[in-house]
C-alpha cells in the first residue's frame, strides 16, 4: 500500500491539527459557557451551581453542533479531496448539523407558543445529536489531516 | 422513532472509527483498502449496517413498547443496500478522477479517498433508513 508510513502519522501527534481543533471546540463551545456561569454566580454572590444539563436545557447544544458542522464543511471544501468525496462528506455533515439545530428550534417554538415542552427531552436529544456531529467532525478532521500529509508527498 | 435514537450509537461508532485511525494509522486503513480491492468491503458493510440498524430499531421499539412495523423493517433492510451499492459506484468515479490527475502521489491519494468514502458511506447507510422512517412518520401524522 503506497501511503503514509507510521512514522509520518504517529511521530507528530502533538502537531496534529485535529487535537488543537478538539481542544478549541470543547473549551469554547462547552466548558466556556459553564465557567462563565460559575463566574457570574461568584460575582453576584449567588449559590447557583448549574450543571451542563441545566445550561443547555433548551437544546442549545444543537446550535453549537450546527456551528461545528459548518466549520468542518468549510474545511472540507478547502481540502484537495475529489469533489465527489467533498460533496458526500458535506451533505452528511450538513444533514446532521441541521437535525441538531432542529432540536433547539423546536424547543424555542414550543416555549414561544406555550406548547408542551420537556427540557429533559431537549437536553437528551441535543446531547445525542451533538455527540454524533462532534464524532463526525472529529473523524473528518483526522481524515483531512491525513490527506494534507499525503498531498505533500 | 426519534432521530436522536440512532444518533448516539452512530456517534460511538464514528468515535471508534476515529480512534482506530489514530491508534492504527497504517494497519487499519490498509485493512480497509485491501478489503475494497478484494471486493469484500461492500458486502461486509451491508451485513454490518443491516444488523446494526435492526438492532437499534428493535431496541427502541422494545424500550417504547411499540410493535415493529413491516414498512420500517423493509426500509431498514433495503435502504442500506441501495445506499452502499450506489456509493460504491460513486467511489469508482472518484478513483477514476484521482488517477486521471497524473500526479506522483495518486496511489496514496486513492487510498485516502477509499478511507474517507468508507467512513461517509458507513454513516450514510446507517442514518438514511432512520431519516426516511422519521419523515414517513411525520407525513403520516400530518395526514391523520
Amino acid at each position: 500500500m503506497v501511503a503514509l508510513n507510521s512514522h509520518n502519522l504517529i511521530a507528530d501527534w502533538t502537531a496534529a491539527k485535529w487535537l488543537l481543533w478538539i481542544g478549541l471546540y470543547l473549551s469554547f463551545g462547552i466548558l466556556g459557557p459553564w465557567l462563565m456561569t460559575r463566574a457570574w454566580a461568584q460575582q453576584h454572590r449567588s449559590n447557583m451551581q448549574p450543571r451542563l444539563s441545566q445550561i443547555f436545557q433548551h437544546g442549545e447544544l444543537g446550535l453549537v453542533s450546527f456551528m461545528l458542522a459548518i466549520s468542518v464543511i468549510w474545511d472540507l471544501q478547502k481540502s484537495q479531496y475529489m469533489p465527489h468525496t467533498i460533496a458526500l462528506g458535506s451533505v452528511f455533515l450538513a444533514m446532521t448539523g441541521i437535525m441538531a439545530v432542529q432540536v433547539w428550534i423546536e424547543s424555542y417554538c414550543r416555549r414561544s407558543t406555550g406548547m408542551d415542552f420537556h427540557p429533559e427531552r431537549a437536553w437528551r436529544d441535543s446531547r445525542r445529536l451533538a455527540l454524533l456531529v462532534f464524532s463526525l467532525a472529529f473523524v473528518t478532521e483526522i481524515l483531512l489531516d491525513r490527506f494534507v500529509k499525503v498531498a505533500a508527498l | 422513532m426519534r432521530l436522536s435514537d440512532p444518533a448516539a450509537t452512530l456517534g460511538y461508532l464514528s468515535l471508534i472509527f476515529g480512534l482506530l485511525l489514530v491508534f492504527f494509522p497504517v494497519s487499519f486503513p490498509r485493512m480497509i483498502v485491501q478489503n475494497w480491492e478484494n471486493a469484500r468491503l461492500t458486502p461486509t458493510m451491508i451485513l454490518f449496517t443491516v444488523l446494526l440498524n435492526v438492532g437499534i430499531y428493535l431496541r427502541v421499539a422494545h424500550r417504547r413498547s411499540a410493535k415493529p412495523g413491516i414498512i420500517a423493517a423493509t426500509c431498514l433492510g433495503s435502504v442500506p443496500v441501495v445506499v452502499l451499492v450506489g456509493l460504491n459506484f460513486w467511489l469508482q468515479a472518484t478513483i477514476a478522477g484521482t488517477l486521471n490527475q497524473y500526479i506522483s502521489s495518486a496511489p496514496a491519494r486513492v487510498n485516502e479517498e477509499i478511507l474517507a468514502h468508507t467512513f461517509f458511506a458507513l454513516i450514510a447507510a446507517i442514518f438514511t433508513p432512520f431519516l426516511l422512517i422519521r419523515l414517513a412518520q411525520q407525513f403520516r401524522q400530518k395526514q391523520s
